[in-house]
Formats: C-alpha cells, sequence, structure tokens
C-alpha cells in the first residue's frame, strides 16, 4: 500500500542534514578536534545509517513516504500537456529504492570515515579537517539527491556532488597531477551535465512538473500524452519523450563515466583512495545508474532510449574492461573495472530489468568499496607505492587483507556464489532474452558478454600480481602493518560482498522454484510502496518482446548462466596461468600494437584533447574575434561618433547669456513654423 | 465702449517683441532685467484681456500671481547683478562666460 503515514519517515531528512552538519562543525573547528575532524562525519554517517535502516524497516513494515518539504517558487506556466502551473520544491521521497541506496550510500559513507582514520590519519596527512569537511558535504550532497523527490532537486544534488568530488580528487592540490585531473572530472561531467540542465528544463515546459512519483509527476503526463498521441513542441509524443530522456542522459553518462564521457574516472584516481572507493560505490558515479534506476518509468515509455542505454551500457563494459588488462597501477585497474561495471548496469536497466541493475548497483557498491579500501590498505602496506609490478607476496604477511580483497574479487568477477555472479548474471539474462528479438540488445548482450572474461581476467591479474608470487620489492618484502580501521571496514565489507548476492538468486529460484527473489519482491512493492514506481509497472511499460531459447526460461537461464559463469573462470584461469608463478612477466607486451592501443586507452584522451584543442579551440577564437572585431567595433563605433560630434556640439555652449535667449527663440519659432506645417498652415 | 481682443493681443506682442529685441541686443543687465519684465507684462496684458473677453476671473487672478512672481525674479536678478558687479566691476553679461565646456 502507499501509505504516507509520516511516523518514523518524519526524521527522512535528517538523513542528508547529519552530514551536513558533520560538514558545518569540521570545516570550522575541524583543527581543534580530535583526530582532526574525523569524528564528527564518523557520528554523523553513522546517524544516517541508522535512520537509513529505520526508513528500510519502515518500508519494510509496508511504508512509504513522499512529501513536500519547501516550496521555492510556484507559478502558472505555458507547458505543453495543458498543466496550468509549476512548482519548484525540495521534497522527499521514500520508497524501496531510496530506501535501499539510502542504506548503502550512508554505510559505505560511514566506513570509509573509519578507513580515513587509518588511511589518512596515521599516515599524517595535511589538510585532514578539508578532507572531512569535503567527505561530509560529499555524503550529504549523494543522500540528498537519493532521497530527492523531483528531477529539479535531484539535479542541484547531482550538481553538488560533481562539485565535491572535484574537491576531493584534488585533494592533494599541491602535486601536479591532482588539481588536472579534478578539473578534468569536474569538466567533462559538467559537459553531461549541460545535457542534463537542457532536459531538466524541456520536461518541466512540456509537463508543467517535475515530480518523480504520483500523479502529478511527469511520468505519468509522459504516458498520458502518449496514450493521447499528443503532439509536443512539433514531435510526437513518444519521440519528445526519447529526446528529453536522452538529454537527461547526457548527466547519466558524464557521471556514471560511461562512454565516450568515461576518461575523468581513471584519471580521478589522483584522489585519496578512500575517495576513490567512496566516488565510485556509492556517490558519484553510481549517481548516475541511480537517476536512470529513479525515472525509469520515464525510460520505460521509449523502448529507443532503453535500446540506447542498453546499446552504450554494453558498449561501455567491454570497452573498459580491455583497457583494465594492461594497466600497472592497482587504481587504474579498478576504475577500468567500475566503468565496466556501470556499463553491466547501464545495459540491466536498457533492456528493462529494472531489478537486475539495481541488483548490480547493490552488490557493486559493497564489491567495489570493498576492492578500493583494499588497494588502499595495500598501498598503506607498500608505503605508498600503486604499481603492481613493485608488489607480490603480501598473501601471507596481509591476510585479513587479502581474504577480504579475494572476496571483492570474486564477486567483481562473478564467480559463484560472491554477489556479482547473481546480479552479473541476472543482468545478462535479462539482456538476452530481449535481445533474441532485438538484434541492438543482442550486439550490446554480446558484447557484456566477452567483457566478463576480461572482468575475470583483468581482475585475477590484479589479486595475482598483487598478493601472489614473491615480492618484487623491498616494500613488498616487510610491509607497513595495518591497524583496526582499515581491518573493520575491510572485513564489514568482506562479508557483504560475499553474501548480498543471496537477496535475489533469480536462476536458483526459478530452478528449484521456490520464492527467494527478495529484491525484486522488495521493488516489487510486496512491502511498502509508491504507486507507479514499481517494477511490476515498469515491466508493463517496457514494450521489448522477450524470446527464449529451446523453447524454455530454464533452458535459456541454465545456458545464459553457464556462459557468463564460464567466461569468467576461464578469464580467472588464465589469469592463474599467465601471472600465478613466483616471477610473473609482462605478457601484456606481447600484443603489439594492440597493447599500445590499449595502454593509451584507445587515445580517447588524444581525441577529446583534439575536439578541445583542434576544434573548440579555433571555434572559440572566431567567437573571440567576432566579439572583439564586430561586437565591439559596434560598440566603440557608437561612442567615437558621440564622442566626436558632441565635441562639436559642445561649442554652441557659449557662456553668453544672449546667446542662450537667442537659441531659444529660434528654436521656438522652428518647432512652431515646423508644428504650423504639420497642422496645414502653408497648404 | 469695448475695444475688440485682437488690439490687446496686438499690444501684447509688441510689448512682448520689445522685450525680446532688449533681451537679444542689450548687453547691461540692468536692461536685460528691464526687458525680462516687459515680457512678462506681455503676458499679463493678454490674461487679463482674455479673462475680461470670456468674462472669467481666473486669468486676473494668474495675473495676479505673475506679478508677485516678477517681484520675486526682480529681486533674485538684483541679487545676481549685485555680485556680477562684485565679481568683475561690471554688468556686461556678455563678460562672464566661464559657466561652459
Amino acid at each position: 500500500m502507499a501509505a504516507t503515514a509520516t511516523g518514523p519517515f518524519g526524521f527522512a531528512p535528517a538523513i542528508a542534514v547529519l552530514p551536513l552538519v558533520a560538514f558545518v562543525v569540521t570545516l570550522l573547528f575541524g583543527k581543534h578536534l580530535p583526530k582532526k575532524g574525523a569524528l564528527p562525519g564518523i557520528i554523523a554517517t553513522a546517524g544516517s545509517l541508522l535512520i537509513s535502516l529505520v526508513m528500510f524497516v519502515a518500508v519494510g513494515g509496508g511504508n512509504a513516504y513522499h512529501t513536500t518539504l519547501y516550496e521555492w517558487t510556484a507559478g502558472a506556466a505555458a507547458s505543453e500537456t495543458g498543466a496550468d502551473g509549476v512548482a519548484f520544491t525540495f521534497g522527499v521521497l521514500i520508497d524501496p529504492l531510496s530506501a535501499l541506496m539510502l542504506v548503502i550510500v550512508s554505510l559505505v559513507a560511514l566506513l570509509v570515515h573509519v578507513f580515513s582514520l587509518g588511511y589518512m590519519n596515521a599516515e599524517g596527512e595535511t589538510g585532514l579537517p578539508r578532507y572531512y569537511a569535503e567527505l561530509g558535504l560529499f555524503t550529504f550532497s549523494m543522500l540528498a539527491f537519493v532521497f530527492a523527490d523531483n528531477l529539479l532537486m535531484a539535479f542541484m544534488f547531482f550538481e553538488l556532488v560533481g562539485l565535491c568530488s572535484y574537491l576531493l580528487i584534488g585533494f592533494w592540490f599541491r602535486t601536479e597531477s591532482a588539481p588536472s585531473a579534478a578539473k578534468k572530472a569536474f569538466l567533462v561531467t559538467r559537459f553531461g551535465d549541460y545535457f542534463f540542465l537542457i532536459g531538466v528544463v524541456a520536461i518541466a515546459a512540456t509537463f508543467g512538473t517535475v515530480g518523480f512519483a504520483g500523479e502529478g509527476s511527469f511520468v505519468t503526463a509522459a504516458e498520458t500524452a502518449i496514450d493521447d498521441g499528443a503532439t509536443l513542441f512539433g514531435f510526437d509524443a513518444q519521440t519528445w519523450v526519447t529526446i528529453t530522456g536522452l538529454l537527461v542522459l547526457g548527466g547519466v553518462l558524464g557521471k556514471s563515466a560511461q562512454f565516450p564521457f568515461h576518461t575523468w574516472l581513471p584519471d580521478a584516481m589522483e584522489g585519496p583512495t578512500t575517495v576513490s572507493a567512496l566516488i565510485h560505490a556509492a556517490t558519484m558515479v553510481a549517481a548516475g545508474v541511480y537517476l536512470v534506476a529513479r525515472m525509469f518509468g520515464y525510460y520505460a515509455l521509449s523502448p529507443t532510449a532503453l535500446s540506447i542505454i542498453a546499446f552504450v551500457g554494453g558498449f561501455t563494459a567491454l570497452f573498459a574492461a580491455t583497457m583494465g588488462v594492461v594497466k600497472d597501477d592497482v587504481k587504474q585497474v579498478l576504475a577500468y573495472s567500475t566503468i565496466s561495471q556501470y556499463g553491466y548496469m547501464m545495459l540491466g536497466l536498457g533492456v528493462g530489468g529494472y531489478v537486475a541493475g539495481v541488483f548490480h548497483l547493490l552488490n557493486h557498491a559493497f564489491f567495489k568499496a570493498l576492492l578500493f579500501l583494499g588497494a588502499g590498505a595495500v598501498i598503506v602496506l607498500m608505503h605508498h607505492e600503486q604499481n603492481m609490478w613493485k608488489m607480490g607476496g603480501l598473501k601471507d604477511k596481509a591476510p585479513v587483507t587479502y581474504y577480504t580483497f579475494l572476496a571483492g574479487a570474486l564477486a567483481l568477477a562473478g564467480i559463484v556464489p560472491f554477489s556479482g555472479f547473481w546480479s552479473k548474471d541476472e543482468v545478462l539474462f535479462d539482456a538476452l532474452i530481449i535481445g533474441l528479438e532485438q538484434p541492438v540488445i543482442l550486439a550490446a548482450y554480446a558484447m557484456g558478454l566477452v567483457a566478463v572474461f576480461f572482468t575475470g581476467f583483468y581482475t585475477f591479474r590484479m589479486v595475482f600480481l598483487t598478493f601472489h608470487g614473491e615480492p618484487r620489492s623491498e616494500t613488498a618484502e616487510d610491509p607497513h602493518p595495518v591497524g583496526w580501521a582499515i581491518k573493520v571496514p575491510l572485513i564489514v565489507l568482506g562479508i557483504l560482498a560475499t553474501v548480498t548476492g543471496l537477496v535475489n538468486m533469480a536462476p536458483v529460484a526459478k530452478l528449484l522454484n521456490v520464492d527467494i527473489t527478495f529484491l525484486e519482491f522488495w521493488l516489487d512493492g510486496e512491502y511498502g510502496y509508491v504507486e507507479g514506481l514499481t517494477y511490476h509497472a515498469y515491466h508493463e511499460t517496457v514494450a521489448f518482446e522477450e524470446g527464449v531459447i529451446g523453447g524454455s526460461e530454464t533452458t535459456t537461464m541454465l545456458l545464459s548462466a553457464g556462459l557468463s559463469l564460464g567466461l569468467a573462470l576461464a578469464g580467472a584461469f588464465t589469469a592463474h596461468t599467465l601471472y600465478n608463478v613466483p616471477e610473473p612477466t609482462r605478457h601484456m607486451q606481447k600484443l603489439g600494437g594492440a597493447y599500445s592501443l590499449l595502454r593509451n586507452n584507445y587515445y580517447q584522451d588524444e581525441y577529446q584533447v583534439w575536439l578541445a584543442q583542434g576544434f573548440t579551440l579555433p571555434l572559440a577564437r572566431a567567437a573571440d574575434r567576432f566579439d572583439q572585431t564586430v561586437i565591439d567595433g559596434i560598440v566603440n563605433g557608437t561612442s567615437t561618433v558621440s564622442l566626436f560630434s558632441s565635441n562639436w556640439v559642445k561649442r554652441i555652449q557659449t557662456g553668453i547669456v544672449t546667446n542662450y535667449a537667442a537659441l531659444l527663440v529660434g528654436g521656438f519659432i522652428a518647432l512652431l513654423l515646423v508644428l504650423g506645417y504639420l497642422g496645414g498652415w502653408f497648404a | 465702449m469695448t475695444v475688440d481682443v485682437q488690439y490687446y493681443v496686438l499690444l501684447s506682442m509688441a510689448v512682448f517683441c520689445i522685450g525680446l529685441f532688449g533681451v537679444l541686443t542689450r548687453r547691461n543687465a540692468l536692461l536685460f532685467l528691464m526687458s525680462v519684465e516687459l515680457m512678462l507684462n506681455a503676458a499679463n496684458i493678454n490674461l487679463i484681456a482674455f479673462a475680461f473677453y470670456h468674462g472669467n476671473l481666473t486669468g486676473q487672478l494668474f495675473a495676479l500671481f505673475t506679478m508677485a512672481l516678477a517681484a520675486a525674479e526682480v529681486a533674485v536678478g538684483l541679487g545676481i547683478i549685485l555680485v556680477l558687479y562684485r565679481n568683475f566691476r561690471d554688468i556686461d553679461v556678455t563678460v562672464p562666460t566661464t559657466m561652459r565646456w
């Protein structure tokens, strides 16, 4: 039922407000606080987690919450669908999706805060109050983005998330690379957000509403418009929905680092590793995919938009996975794996697999946070060395880090029964059944499937190079010890990465015919829900046909699961053969031209730099020249002419009263004559 | 026996033109002031003549106002002339030309 009882939901805004308070406190008093300001952040995120869990339980108890907190402005609007007013508000929407995401974000944020004690404080970094303050602001923005009940509010916090990631990526601003990476992240995502902003304006102008849920949502309005066969801005309603949906998708592609806007993400590794964990698992990058899930009802109306999402997702999954194969820096490998995994989520959502996409988002949040924090632990162990070729043999010296990292790696590679397997399999299964009827989706599916092999390969290449074999440097022989602040988050996430997959074991459920797909029930409104925002409702809207292989869904499912598991194992096994040896060598260099292509990230950076320098810069120069010559010329010309003419005209001001009187009289007579002439005296 | 209104208008115009001529040609500030008075009184003649013509007292009332105004104007004008004399030892209106560009 779609109850709107307040109850515990009255505390919902506090989820976001607590980290904001921590931000202000840390910013003002951070220097004087113990632990350089880590404590307010930890307390605030713990509070957020607690309230999020209360929300989660409340939603589980059959409730949902949707309210408007504050109205910015409201006014009359001439919208295309006839809604005569539009209001811009701040509101809270707690439904199964946002409740789930709130728990993920606050949990990961809390663990990152705790981990920072070991990663930043223990390492004697400077500027820690700034770090913790920015972390608090980051958490605040993301949490507020998650429970946003309308597109405009979502956009505002989406931008704030971008700003915070800019600040945190550039945390070590005294180095040369960090500020440049921060700028790149900011500019590339901003380029996407530009389209998002146009999309928000277009949706507001079309439907007169930006709400996500309820009768007054733009999703409902769009559905009505399509059913009525309305014409919006000269387009068929469905075409217009596709256009606006794709505009919003621009922001999503930028934030979620999907092709072609993925280039900022590997550079963002310049930030502290804890920040990378937060960005990749729960905040910045997750924001894009979450937005698609949030307004999934809207995308569901447009098969074209969905196909584009699926294709871009599938392509990005493969594209990024291949680049991850040749990286030497442990964080770089993880960066490309993030891009690739978000590709899977987009693929899942794009084929209408709302549950699969959200499931992968959930699992990825845990295992990627785990892997990044694990990488952070490795970096501490290695005295800030990130090159995997200088590691090796850490397995026995840091067992906690190793086993938790291994759990994360198994989940990332998608090996049964770790979490990643269940969600990746569901994404691929959903893609396959749609793909059997839609060639474009089939291509996306094929790319996603091939990427599974590469994922298994680069993941285990990373594990073997880092932890197995003989130590390849002095620091690897005698690693720096890590404290509880590093181990506890790793263990918590290690357990989560292992077990979260169990919440939605769709293949097992189908084989044994038992109802254990809890996440699907969760998102389908078995518990609390908001009308229209359920998997059920989305599934009815999505206009894709489903096909099966061999006439049975079970066969198709087993085939799909077997294929993806087999490929993942094959990838892992290849990595095992090549790199799980005492003295691994650089096999990848044997690839020749392909190696340098991958090493240079398919020259994506070069082409984007060319785009900036070879195209945008000359264009800007031409515009500047036009501005300097034509526009300024007109302005300066006007002033020159008036200066010159007034220089002459001022001479009639002689200072002699008689002359003035004469001019007055002459002027009066002239006026009289003109008026007389016009009045017909002389006719 | 009444005089036609156009004769008053002619008289007023003549007085006004004499005043105007004085303003445009005289250099002595006192004569300048007198010429202005002539022009004002030309207007008064007009006001009173038309008031009489229309059998309406408004014009006469205004003429009274104008006379009061003219008195004030003369006071200000004489003040200016005094200052002029003090500064330039002369009351020629073409001499002080500093108030210009």
